[in-house]
Protein backbone atom coordinates (compact mmCIF):
# COMPACT_ATOMS: atom_id res chain seq x y z
CA UNK A 1 0.00 0.00 0.00
CA UNK A 2 2.77 2.39 0.95
CA UNK A 3 4.33 1.69 -2.42
CA UNK A 4 1.17 2.79 -4.24
CA UNK A 5 1.01 5.90 -2.08
CA UNK A 6 4.63 6.62 -2.97
CA UNK A 7 3.92 6.34 -6.71
CA UNK A 8 0.87 8.55 -6.36
CA UNK A 9 2.92 11.17 -4.51
CA UNK A 10 5.61 10.93 -7.19
CA UNK A 11 2.98 11.42 -9.89
CA UNK A 12 1.62 14.59 -8.29
CA UNK A 13 5.09 15.92 -7.57
CA UNK A 14 6.18 15.48 -11.20
CA UNK A 15 2.89 16.79 -12.57
CA UNK A 16 2.86 19.95 -10.47
CA UNK A 17 6.56 20.60 -11.05
CA UNK A 18 5.94 20.28 -14.79
CA UNK A 19 2.83 22.42 -14.90
CA UNK A 20 3.61 25.13 -12.39
CA UNK A 21 7.33 25.61 -12.99
CA UNK A 22 8.67 24.03 -16.18
CA UNK A 23 5.84 25.27 -18.42
CA UNK A 24 6.66 28.81 -17.39
CA UNK A 25 10.34 28.60 -18.20
CA UNK A 26 9.68 30.06 -21.65
CA UNK A 27 8.03 33.13 -20.15
CA UNK A 28 11.34 34.57 -19.02
CA UNK A 29 13.75 36.37 -21.25
CA UNK A 30 16.77 34.33 -20.12
CA UNK A 31 15.27 31.16 -21.60
CA UNK A 32 16.01 32.47 -25.11
CA UNK A 33 19.56 33.84 -25.22
CA UNK A 34 20.31 35.72 -28.43
CA UNK A 35 16.96 35.01 -30.03
CA UNK A 36 17.13 31.27 -29.49
CA UNK A 37 13.59 30.00 -30.07
CA UNK A 38 11.37 29.10 -27.14
CA UNK A 39 11.21 25.48 -26.02
CA UNK A 40 9.80 23.53 -23.07
CA UNK A 41 11.40 20.62 -21.21
CA UNK A 42 8.88 17.88 -20.37
CA UNK A 43 9.92 16.04 -17.24
CA UNK A 44 6.64 14.27 -16.45
CA UNK A 45 7.28 11.18 -18.72
CA UNK A 46 9.85 10.20 -16.09
CA UNK A 47 6.93 8.84 -14.05
CA UNK A 48 6.26 6.05 -16.54
CA UNK A 49 9.99 5.30 -16.80
CA UNK A 50 10.26 4.67 -13.04
CA UNK A 51 7.34 2.22 -12.68
CA UNK A 52 8.34 -1.33 -11.55
CA UNK A 53 9.79 -3.89 -13.97
CA UNK A 54 6.95 -6.36 -13.56
CA UNK A 55 4.18 -3.87 -14.43
CA UNK A 56 2.20 -5.41 -17.34
CA UNK A 57 2.07 -3.52 -20.62
CA UNK A 58 -1.70 -2.98 -20.53
CA UNK A 59 -1.41 -1.29 -17.13
CA UNK A 60 1.44 0.89 -18.39
CA UNK A 61 -0.68 1.90 -21.39
CA UNK A 62 -3.61 2.92 -19.20
CA UNK A 63 -1.39 4.78 -16.72
CA UNK A 64 0.39 6.53 -19.60
CA UNK A 65 -2.92 7.54 -21.12
CA UNK A 66 -4.26 8.89 -17.83
CA UNK A 67 -1.03 10.74 -17.12
CA UNK A 68 -0.94 12.25 -20.62
CA UNK A 69 -4.57 13.30 -20.39
CA UNK A 70 -3.96 15.07 -17.09
CA UNK A 71 -1.09 17.06 -18.55
CA UNK A 72 -3.20 17.75 -21.66
CA UNK A 73 -5.94 19.26 -19.52
CA UNK A 74 -3.42 21.62 -17.99
CA UNK A 75 -1.92 22.65 -21.30
CA UNK A 76 -4.94 22.82 -23.62
CA UNK A 77 -3.47 20.24 -25.98
CA UNK A 78 -6.10 17.44 -25.89
CA UNK A 79 -4.68 14.10 -26.98
CA UNK A 80 -1.20 15.27 -27.90
CA UNK A 81 0.63 14.43 -24.68
CA UNK A 82 -1.54 11.33 -24.25
CA UNK A 83 -0.54 10.10 -27.72
CA UNK A 84 3.18 10.43 -27.00
CA UNK A 85 2.81 8.90 -23.53
CA UNK A 86 0.89 5.83 -24.76
CA UNK A 87 3.59 5.32 -27.38
CA UNK A 88 6.48 5.33 -24.91
CA UNK A 89 4.49 3.20 -22.45
CA UNK A 90 4.13 0.60 -25.21
CA UNK A 91 7.82 0.72 -26.16
CA UNK A 92 9.13 0.75 -22.57
CA UNK A 93 9.19 -3.03 -22.02
CA UNK A 94 10.98 -3.71 -25.31
CA UNK A 95 13.65 -1.08 -24.65
CA UNK A 96 14.21 -2.40 -21.14
CA UNK A 97 14.58 -6.03 -22.20
CA UNK A 98 17.05 -4.97 -24.90
CA UNK A 99 19.19 -3.05 -22.42
CA UNK A 100 19.13 -5.38 -19.40
CA UNK A 101 21.74 -8.15 -19.08
CA UNK A 102 19.34 -10.59 -17.36
CA UNK A 103 15.80 -11.64 -18.20
CA UNK A 104 13.11 -9.17 -17.12
CA UNK A 105 11.43 -11.75 -14.85
CA UNK A 106 14.52 -11.98 -12.64
CA UNK A 107 14.08 -8.39 -11.49
CA UNK A 108 11.31 -9.16 -9.07
CA UNK A 109 9.88 -6.34 -6.96
CA UNK A 110 12.32 -3.83 -8.43
CA UNK A 111 11.90 -0.75 -10.56
CA UNK A 112 14.24 0.81 -13.12
CA UNK A 113 16.65 3.11 -11.36
CA UNK A 114 20.32 4.00 -11.23
CA UNK A 115 20.88 1.43 -8.53
CA UNK A 116 19.29 -1.52 -10.31
CA UNK A 117 20.60 -0.68 -13.80
CA UNK A 118 23.64 1.56 -13.37
CA UNK A 119 24.07 5.06 -14.78
CA UNK A 120 24.86 4.38 -18.48
CA UNK A 121 22.03 1.89 -19.17
CA UNK A 122 19.49 3.98 -17.29
CA UNK A 123 20.45 7.16 -19.10
CA UNK A 124 20.35 5.36 -22.47
CA UNK A 125 16.94 3.95 -21.64
CA UNK A 126 15.50 7.27 -20.53
CA UNK A 127 17.18 9.32 -23.29
CA UNK A 128 15.81 7.00 -25.98
CA UNK A 129 12.24 7.09 -24.72
CA UNK A 130 12.33 10.81 -23.92
CA UNK A 131 13.64 11.54 -27.42
CA UNK A 132 10.75 9.53 -28.91
CA UNK A 133 8.24 11.28 -26.66
CA UNK A 134 9.53 14.76 -27.52
CA UNK A 135 9.80 14.09 -31.28
CA UNK A 136 6.28 12.71 -31.48
CA UNK A 137 4.82 15.44 -29.29
CA UNK A 138 6.45 18.37 -31.07
CA UNK A 139 5.63 16.92 -34.49
CA UNK A 140 1.96 16.59 -33.56
CA UNK A 141 1.94 20.02 -31.98
CA UNK A 142 3.49 21.78 -34.97
CA UNK A 143 1.70 19.56 -37.53
CA UNK A 144 3.85 20.68 -40.45
CA UNK A 145 7.37 20.25 -41.77
CA UNK A 146 7.62 23.77 -43.20
CA UNK A 147 9.94 24.85 -40.46
CA UNK A 148 11.90 21.62 -40.06
CA UNK A 149 15.08 23.22 -38.76
CA UNK A 150 13.19 24.82 -35.93
CA UNK A 151 11.37 21.56 -35.18
CA UNK A 152 14.64 19.62 -34.88
CA UNK A 153 16.23 22.36 -32.79
CA UNK A 154 13.24 22.40 -30.46
CA UNK A 155 13.23 18.61 -30.07
CA UNK A 156 16.94 18.44 -29.26
CA UNK A 157 17.01 21.46 -26.96
CA UNK A 158 14.02 20.12 -25.02
CA UNK A 159 15.45 16.58 -24.83
CA UNK A 160 18.77 17.90 -23.56
CA UNK A 161 17.19 20.00 -20.82
CA UNK A 162 14.84 17.17 -19.87
CA UNK A 163 17.80 14.78 -19.54
CA UNK A 164 19.62 17.28 -17.33
CA UNK A 165 16.53 17.55 -15.13
CA UNK A 166 16.21 13.75 -15.00
CA UNK A 167 19.83 13.46 -13.84
CA UNK A 168 19.17 16.03 -11.13
CA UNK A 169 15.97 14.25 -10.10
CA UNK A 170 17.80 10.92 -9.82
CA UNK A 171 20.61 12.44 -7.77
CA UNK A 172 18.07 14.00 -5.43
CA UNK A 173 15.73 11.06 -4.95
CA UNK A 174 17.67 7.82 -5.56
CA UNK A 175 19.32 7.92 -2.11
CA UNK A 176 15.94 7.92 -0.44
CA UNK A 177 14.76 4.99 -2.56
CA UNK A 178 17.83 2.98 -1.60
CA UNK A 179 17.15 3.16 2.11
CA UNK A 180 13.59 1.99 1.63
CA UNK A 181 14.56 -1.14 -0.19
CA UNK B 1 -16.53 -16.89 -31.17
CA UNK B 2 -13.85 -18.85 -29.31
CA UNK B 3 -11.36 -17.97 -31.99
CA UNK B 4 -12.23 -14.31 -31.58
CA UNK B 5 -11.77 -14.45 -27.80
CA UNK B 6 -8.42 -16.21 -28.06
CA UNK B 7 -7.37 -13.68 -30.70
CA UNK B 8 -8.27 -10.80 -28.39
CA UNK B 9 -6.44 -12.48 -25.50
CA UNK B 10 -3.33 -12.92 -27.59
CA UNK B 11 -3.18 -9.43 -29.00
CA UNK B 12 -4.78 -7.67 -26.03
CA UNK B 13 -1.96 -5.18 -25.44
CA UNK B 14 -1.61 -4.38 -29.12
CA UNK B 15 -5.37 -3.82 -29.46
CA UNK B 16 -5.37 -1.65 -26.34
CA UNK B 17 -2.40 0.32 -27.67
CA UNK B 18 -4.01 0.97 -31.05
CA UNK B 19 -7.34 1.77 -29.41
CA UNK B 20 -5.84 4.35 -27.07
CA UNK B 21 -3.80 5.95 -29.86
CA UNK B 22 -6.93 6.21 -32.02
CA UNK B 23 -8.76 7.82 -29.11
CA UNK B 24 -5.94 10.36 -28.81
CA UNK B 25 -6.10 11.08 -32.54
CA UNK B 26 -9.84 11.71 -32.31
CA UNK B 27 -9.23 14.15 -29.46
CA UNK B 28 -6.50 15.93 -31.42
CA UNK B 29 -8.71 16.17 -34.50
CA UNK B 30 -11.57 17.59 -32.44
CA UNK B 31 -9.41 20.39 -31.04
CA UNK B 32 -8.50 21.66 -34.46
CA UNK B 33 -12.06 22.75 -35.17
CA UNK B 34 -13.27 26.19 -34.21
CA UNK B 35 -15.56 24.78 -31.54
CA UNK B 36 -12.61 23.43 -29.58
CA UNK B 37 -12.93 20.62 -27.10
CA UNK B 38 -15.33 20.74 -24.23
CA UNK B 39 -13.81 18.03 -22.07
CA UNK B 40 -10.18 18.78 -21.61
CA UNK B 41 -9.09 22.35 -21.19
CA UNK B 42 -7.68 24.49 -18.45
CA UNK B 43 -11.13 25.95 -17.78
CA UNK B 44 -12.03 22.88 -15.73
CA UNK B 45 -12.11 23.26 -11.97
CA UNK B 46 -9.23 21.03 -10.90
CA UNK B 47 -6.77 22.54 -13.34
CA UNK B 48 -7.90 26.10 -12.74
CA UNK B 49 -7.53 25.64 -8.98
CA UNK B 50 -3.79 25.03 -9.35
CA UNK B 51 -3.33 27.80 -11.84
CA UNK B 52 -5.12 30.20 -9.52
CA UNK B 53 -2.78 29.29 -6.66
CA UNK B 54 0.23 29.82 -8.91
CA UNK B 55 -0.98 33.14 -10.22
CA UNK B 56 -1.58 34.32 -6.66
CA UNK B 57 2.15 34.01 -6.00
CA UNK B 58 3.16 35.72 -9.22
CA UNK B 59 0.55 38.39 -8.70
CA UNK B 60 2.22 39.48 -5.49
CA UNK B 61 5.62 39.93 -7.10
CA UNK B 62 4.34 41.86 -10.08
CA UNK B 63 2.23 44.45 -8.30
CA UNK B 64 4.49 47.40 -9.06
CA UNK B 65 4.64 46.67 -12.76
CA UNK B 66 0.90 46.33 -12.88
CA UNK B 67 0.51 49.66 -11.18
CA UNK B 68 2.62 51.24 -13.93
CA UNK B 69 0.62 49.65 -16.72
CA UNK B 70 -2.65 50.84 -15.17
CA UNK B 71 -1.27 54.37 -14.86
CA UNK B 72 -0.25 54.31 -18.52
CA UNK B 73 -3.67 53.13 -19.52
CA UNK B 74 -5.31 55.83 -17.46
CA UNK B 75 -3.21 58.49 -19.15
CA UNK B 76 -4.09 57.16 -22.56
CA UNK B 77 -7.79 57.05 -21.79
CA UNK B 78 -7.72 60.57 -20.38
CA UNK B 79 -6.05 61.80 -23.53
CA UNK B 80 -8.67 60.11 -25.66
CA UNK B 81 -11.40 61.61 -23.54
CA UNK B 82 -9.99 65.12 -23.89
CA UNK B 83 -9.86 64.71 -27.68
CA UNK B 84 -13.48 63.65 -27.66
CA UNK B 85 -14.65 66.70 -25.74
CA UNK B 86 -12.70 69.07 -28.00
CA UNK B 87 -14.37 67.45 -30.95
CA UNK B 88 -17.75 68.01 -29.38
CA UNK B 89 -17.14 71.68 -28.83
CA UNK B 90 -16.15 72.27 -32.44
CA UNK B 91 -19.25 70.59 -33.79
CA UNK B 92 -22.76 71.10 -32.79
CA UNK B 93 -22.63 68.60 -29.96
CA UNK B 94 -26.15 67.17 -30.16
CA UNK B 95 -24.85 63.97 -31.80
CA UNK B 96 -22.54 62.77 -29.09
CA UNK B 97 -24.81 63.47 -26.19
CA UNK B 98 -27.11 60.53 -26.69
CA UNK B 99 -26.00 57.14 -27.86
CA UNK B 100 -28.86 56.58 -30.26
CA UNK B 101 -30.29 59.40 -32.29
CA UNK B 102 -33.19 58.27 -34.34
CA UNK B 103 -35.08 60.74 -36.48
CA UNK B 104 -36.45 60.67 -39.99
CA UNK B 105 -33.28 61.78 -41.78
CA UNK B 106 -30.46 59.90 -40.11
CA UNK B 107 -29.77 57.33 -37.50
CA UNK B 108 -26.51 57.17 -35.63
CA UNK B 109 -25.75 54.27 -33.41
CA UNK B 110 -22.48 53.48 -31.74
CA UNK B 111 -21.28 49.89 -31.69
CA UNK B 112 -22.34 48.15 -28.53
CA UNK B 113 -19.45 46.75 -26.61
CA UNK B 114 -19.54 45.53 -23.03
CA UNK B 115 -16.25 45.40 -21.13
CA UNK B 116 -15.66 42.90 -18.33
CA UNK B 117 -12.46 42.77 -16.35
CA UNK B 118 -10.68 39.50 -15.57
CA UNK B 119 -7.43 38.30 -14.09
CA UNK B 120 -5.04 36.07 -16.00
CA UNK B 121 -4.43 32.89 -14.02
CA UNK B 122 -2.43 31.00 -16.62
CA UNK B 123 -0.61 32.00 -19.73
CA UNK B 124 1.67 30.31 -22.24
CA UNK B 125 3.87 31.61 -25.03
CA UNK B 126 5.98 28.65 -26.10
CA UNK B 127 3.48 26.29 -27.73
CA UNK B 128 2.26 26.27 -31.33
CA UNK B 129 -1.10 27.55 -30.10
CA UNK B 130 -0.93 29.51 -26.90
CA UNK B 131 -3.73 29.76 -24.38
CA UNK B 132 -4.68 32.11 -21.60
CA UNK B 133 -6.87 31.07 -18.67
CA UNK B 134 -8.84 33.82 -16.95
CA UNK B 135 -10.69 33.73 -13.65
CA UNK B 136 -14.11 34.68 -15.03
CA UNK B 137 -16.61 32.24 -16.49
CA UNK B 138 -20.16 31.90 -17.68
CA UNK B 139 -21.48 33.01 -14.27
CA UNK B 140 -19.74 36.35 -14.76
CA UNK B 141 -21.10 36.74 -18.26
CA UNK B 142 -18.17 35.45 -20.29
CA UNK B 143 -19.21 33.77 -23.52
CA UNK B 144 -17.47 32.01 -26.34
CA UNK B 145 -15.91 34.24 -29.00
CA UNK B 146 -15.59 37.26 -26.79
CA UNK B 147 -12.47 39.30 -27.50
CA UNK B 148 -9.73 39.70 -24.90
CA UNK B 149 -7.68 42.89 -24.71
CA UNK B 150 -5.07 44.02 -22.23
CA UNK B 151 -4.58 47.59 -21.09
CA UNK B 152 -2.13 48.06 -23.95
CA UNK B 153 -3.54 46.12 -26.89
CA UNK B 154 -5.28 43.03 -28.15
CA UNK B 155 -4.73 39.60 -26.59
CA UNK B 156 -7.00 36.87 -27.99
CA UNK B 157 -10.38 35.22 -28.32
CA UNK B 158 -12.31 33.16 -25.74
CA UNK B 159 -12.70 29.54 -26.88
CA UNK B 160 -13.84 27.60 -23.81
CA UNK B 161 -15.98 28.64 -20.88
CA UNK B 162 -16.77 26.87 -17.62
CA UNK B 163 -18.76 28.22 -14.68
CA UNK B 164 -15.92 30.15 -13.07
CA UNK B 165 -13.10 30.12 -15.62
CA UNK B 166 -12.51 30.57 -19.33
CA UNK B 167 -9.68 29.82 -21.74
CA UNK B 168 -8.76 32.03 -24.65
CA UNK B 169 -6.66 31.39 -27.73
CA UNK B 170 -4.02 34.11 -27.79
CA UNK B 171 -2.96 36.00 -30.92
CA UNK B 172 0.25 33.95 -30.69
CA UNK B 173 -1.13 30.96 -32.55
CA UNK B 174 -0.40 29.40 -35.90
CA UNK B 175 -3.98 28.52 -36.73
CA UNK B 176 -5.92 31.72 -36.99
CA UNK B 177 -5.17 35.08 -38.52
CA UNK B 178 -6.40 38.47 -37.48
CA UNK B 179 -7.62 41.16 -39.83
CA UNK B 180 -5.59 44.34 -39.34
CA UNK B 181 -4.77 47.64 -41.00
CA UNK B 182 -2.11 50.31 -41.08
CA UNK B 183 -3.01 53.85 -40.09
CA UNK B 184 -3.53 54.86 -43.73
CA UNK B 185 -6.21 52.18 -44.13
CA UNK B 186 -4.28 49.45 -45.93
CA UNK B 187 -5.88 46.24 -44.73
CA UNK B 188 -4.11 42.93 -44.43
CA UNK B 189 -3.88 40.23 -41.79
CA UNK B 190 -1.61 39.69 -38.84
CA UNK B 191 -0.23 36.23 -38.15
CA UNK B 192 2.31 34.52 -35.94
CA UNK B 193 4.79 31.80 -36.78
CA UNK B 194 5.83 28.94 -34.56
CA UNK B 195 9.44 29.47 -33.64
CA UNK B 196 9.34 33.23 -33.67
CA UNK B 197 9.56 35.00 -30.36
CA UNK B 198 6.43 36.16 -28.50
CA UNK B 199 7.56 39.74 -29.13
CA UNK B 200 6.97 39.45 -32.86
CA UNK B 201 3.91 39.35 -35.09
CA UNK B 202 3.93 39.46 -38.89
CA UNK B 203 1.87 41.16 -41.54
CA UNK B 204 2.14 40.77 -45.30
CA UNK B 205 1.65 43.84 -47.49
CA UNK B 206 1.37 43.16 -51.21
CA UNK B 207 0.75 46.70 -52.45
CA UNK B 208 4.15 48.15 -53.36
CA UNK B 209 3.06 51.79 -53.27
CA UNK B 210 2.22 51.88 -49.57
CA UNK B 211 4.81 53.62 -47.44
CA UNK B 212 5.61 51.91 -44.18
CA UNK B 213 7.79 53.48 -41.54
CA UNK B 214 9.22 52.04 -38.38
CA UNK B 215 6.95 52.90 -35.47
CA UNK B 216 3.72 53.02 -37.47
CA UNK B 217 0.86 51.57 -35.51
CA UNK B 218 -1.13 48.56 -36.66
CA UNK B 219 -4.81 48.55 -35.71
CA UNK B 220 -7.72 46.12 -35.80
CA UNK B 221 -10.33 46.56 -38.52
CA UNK B 222 -14.09 46.47 -38.44
CA UNK B 223 -14.02 43.39 -40.72
CA UNK B 224 -13.57 41.14 -37.75
CA UNK B 225 -16.64 40.65 -35.60
CA UNK B 226 -14.50 40.02 -32.54
CA UNK B 227 -12.50 43.13 -31.84
CA UNK B 228 -13.78 46.66 -31.89
CA UNK B 229 -12.22 48.63 -34.75
CA UNK B 230 -9.08 50.72 -34.20
CA UNK B 231 -7.65 48.85 -31.24
CA UNK B 232 -3.87 48.78 -31.14
CA UNK B 233 -2.28 45.51 -32.30
CA UNK B 234 1.31 46.70 -32.22
CA UNK B 235 3.92 48.89 -33.84
CA UNK B 236 6.01 48.29 -36.94
CA UNK B 237 9.50 47.20 -36.00
CA UNK B 238 11.12 46.04 -39.25
CA UNK B 239 10.08 45.86 -42.88
CA UNK B 240 11.39 42.96 -44.91
CA UNK B 241 11.07 43.06 -48.72
CA UNK B 242 10.56 39.87 -50.71
CA UNK B 243 12.32 40.48 -54.04
CA UNK B 244 10.32 37.91 -55.97
CA UNK B 245 7.03 39.79 -56.01
CA UNK B 246 7.96 43.04 -54.27
CA UNK B 247 5.65 42.30 -51.38
CA UNK B 248 6.72 43.11 -47.87
CA UNK B 249 6.65 41.23 -44.58
CA UNK B 250 6.18 43.70 -41.76
CA UNK B 251 7.49 42.66 -38.36
CA UNK B 252 5.26 44.05 -35.63
CA UNK B 253 6.08 44.40 -31.96
CA UNK B 254 2.81 43.59 -30.20
CA UNK B 255 1.48 46.29 -27.89
CA UNK B 256 0.66 43.66 -25.26
CA UNK B 257 3.54 42.12 -23.39
CA UNK B 258 2.48 38.48 -23.51
CA UNK B 259 5.09 37.48 -20.95
CA UNK B 260 3.53 39.21 -17.98
CA UNK B 261 -0.14 39.92 -18.53
CA UNK B 262 -1.98 40.35 -15.26
CA UNK B 263 -5.36 41.87 -16.00
CA UNK B 264 -7.35 41.70 -19.22
CA UNK B 265 -10.72 42.94 -20.40
CA UNK B 266 -13.19 40.66 -22.14
CA UNK B 267 -15.23 42.52 -24.73
CA UNK B 268 -18.68 41.45 -25.78
CA UNK B 269 -20.03 42.69 -29.08
CA UNK B 270 -23.79 42.83 -28.74
CA UNK B 271 -24.34 42.86 -32.50
CA UNK B 272 -22.01 39.97 -33.30
CA UNK B 273 -24.73 37.34 -33.47
CA UNK B 274 -26.91 39.46 -35.73
CA UNK B 275 -24.02 40.32 -38.04
CA UNK B 276 -22.81 36.72 -38.26
CA UNK B 277 -26.29 35.52 -39.17
CA UNK B 278 -26.67 38.12 -41.87
CA UNK B 279 -23.26 37.43 -43.37
CA UNK B 280 -23.83 33.68 -43.30
CA UNK B 281 -27.17 33.92 -45.09
CA UNK B 282 -25.59 36.19 -47.72
CA UNK B 283 -22.80 33.71 -48.26
CA UNK B 284 -25.21 30.81 -48.54
CA UNK B 285 -27.35 32.70 -51.01
CA UNK B 286 -24.26 33.31 -53.13
CA UNK B 287 -23.34 29.65 -53.00
CA UNK B 288 -26.79 28.49 -53.98
CA UNK B 289 -27.23 30.96 -56.83
CA UNK B 290 -25.22 29.12 -59.52
CA UNK B 291 -26.90 25.81 -58.73
CA UNK B 292 -30.29 27.10 -59.72
CA UNK B 293 -29.22 27.78 -63.30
Amino acid sequence: MSQYARYLAQFFLLLLFQVLILNNVGLFWWSQPAGFPVFTPYLYPLFILLLPFEAPVWLLLIIGFACGCTVDAFMNTPGMHAFAMVLIAYLRTNVLSALLPKNMKEYNQLSPSVKTMGWPPFLTYSAFLILIHHSVFFMIELWSFNNIGYLILKIFASTLTTMLLIAVYLLLFSQKANTQR
Amino acid sequence: MRVLISFIQRFFTLILFIGLELLCMVMIAKTNTLQGNELMNSANLFVAFWYKKQSGVRHYFELSRMNDSLLNENTRLRQQLSKQTEFDLLNDSSVSQSLVLNDSTHRIQYAHYTYLKARVVNNSINAASNFITINRGSKDGIEKNMALVSSAGIVGRVVNVSAHFATALSVLNTKQRLSAKLTDGTTSFVYWEEGSSPDELFMKITQAEIKIKKGDSVLTTSYSTLFPADMLVGRVEKVFVIKKDNSRIVHIKPATNFRNMQYVYAIKNDYMEERRKLEDTTEQALKQAPQKK
